[in-house]
């Protein structure tokens, strides 16, 4: 409620800030954890994800010049400018010969002093409190959806535990976002997805181990792949899979692309 | 190489005054980038196309962040371009806390320019589009 609330505050600023200049094609908020705010109809949000998509890799290394302030794209149809406001980054997409002066008067006035305004006037809208962060982590985190087309069914037999009265959970299958994978060490069969979710799959399984899974496209290719935890913290809780460019054409998908994964439990 | 400028310079007299060596963008571009390099508040460049490159940075312990950053800019534009119809990228600027970037394409090379966070930008892209004849 609280985070609608203050979604709904910045959705409304930046409509206006489009109403205010024609010349804005686009324009949209994200914070670091991926979560986009756009404003009016102009901004289709599957271009802010895919936009969140290209920078995320520069705004990481952008740490290296102690951390973002302003990035600009200069193409000769038109720019795009993100500046670092309050924890947001705040994007917009103007054409050629747009007039940025009264632009840059609005992005960087109001975007900036709302913000502040919802931080001084409703403390309870604090982005970091808890409530906040627990609307954040069931949206952030990937759907998990049992798997109905599957007709697997955990056979207690074959797994001659002790426990062989209960009966497991029908695997979860997860939808992630493709990222890529590449590194010296990357193992060609391995994937990676986040910590809390392999946790959550080991919780739900009763301390199985999980250490491979089924990825499948939405054209039908599936592949059996090893399983890893991701190695950066930063893309933890974004719903992402690293998978390395070779199983990604196996599997004829690319960075961007959504997949769905599924734990194998042996 | 001085053996070879003096051949060269041989064959010149010799002959006709006119072109008597293939002179590639990215010979141009070196001197260039060196120069700019001594420009105020430039920490370094990095410049790249598909069979060489070349980085010159102050402090030898950026190389690789610095080198992911760039290659970074370029990939994130392309994409950008995809994105919203921007056309050919011009030119990207990244701003951070400390030290900023300028990213452009001439003819096949990227060039990055890393420089200090009072360095001037603008100054050091015209520099760079005058004196590269683009």
């Amino acid at each position: 409620m609280e985070n609608d609330v203050f979604s709904f505050v910045l959705r409304n600023t930046l409509t206006e800030i489009t109403n205010a200049c024609p010349d804005i094609q686009s324009i949209f908020l994200f914070k670091e954890d991926g979560d986009i705010i756009t404003g009016e109809e102009r901004t289709i949000e599957e271009a802010a994800v895919h936009t969140v998509d290209a920078l995320d890799e520069i705004l990481e290394k952008a740490q290296a010049l102690g951390g973002l302030e302003n990035m600009s794209f200069e193409g000769t149809k038109g720019t795009v400018h993100v500046s670092a406001l309050n924890g947001f980054y705040l994007v917009t997409v103007v054409p050629e010969k747009a007039d940025m002066k009264s632009i840059n008067t609005f992005t960087g006035i109001l975007v900036p002093t709302v913000l502040k305004l919802l931080e001084r006037i409703t403390p309870a809208l604090n982005r970091n409190c808890p409530s906040e962060l627990e609307n954040e982590e069931s949206r952030v985190k990937p759907d998990v959806k049992p798997d109905e087309s599957s007709e697997e069914i955990v056979d207690r037999h074959e797994r001659g535990t002790a426990d062989a009265e209960k009966v497991l959970p029908e695997p979860q299958v997860n939808q992630f976002i493709v990222e890529n994978l590449r590194g010296l060490f990357a193992s060609a069969d391995t994937v990676r997805i986040d910590g809390d979710t392999l946790s959550q799959w080991t919780e739900l399984y009763e301390d199985k181990r999980i250490e491979e899974a089924a990825i499948e496209t939405f054209g039908g290719k599936s592949v059996r792949c090893k399983l890893k935890p991701l190695k950066d913290s930063k893309l933890e809780g974004k719903g992402i899979i690293q998978i390395p460019e070779k199983l990604q054409q196996t599997l004829d998908i690319k960075k961007g692309e959504l997949v769905k994964v599924k734990p194998i439990i042996e | 190489m001085v053996k070879q400028k003096k051949n060269l310079e041989e064959t010149a007299s010799e002959v006709e005054p006119i072109a008597v060596e293939e002179v590639t963008c990215e010979d141009n571009l070196r001197p260039l980038l060196e120069e700019i390099k001594k420009s105020d508040g430039v920490v370094g460049y990095i410049q790249r196309n598909t069979t060489s490159a070349a980085i010159d940075l102050n402090d030898p312990t950026k190389v690789t962040d610095y080198a992911i950053l760039s290659s970074s800019a370029f990939e994130a534009g392309e994409q950008l371009s995809a994105l919203f119809d921007l056309g050919k990228i011009k030119n990207i600027t990244v701003e951070g806390k400390d030290t900023k970037t300028l990213h452009l394409t001439i003819d096949e090379n990227d060039i990055s320019i890393f420089m200090e966070k009072t360095a001037d930008t603008e100054k050091t892209l015209e520099k760079i589009l005058e004196k590269s004849g683009f």
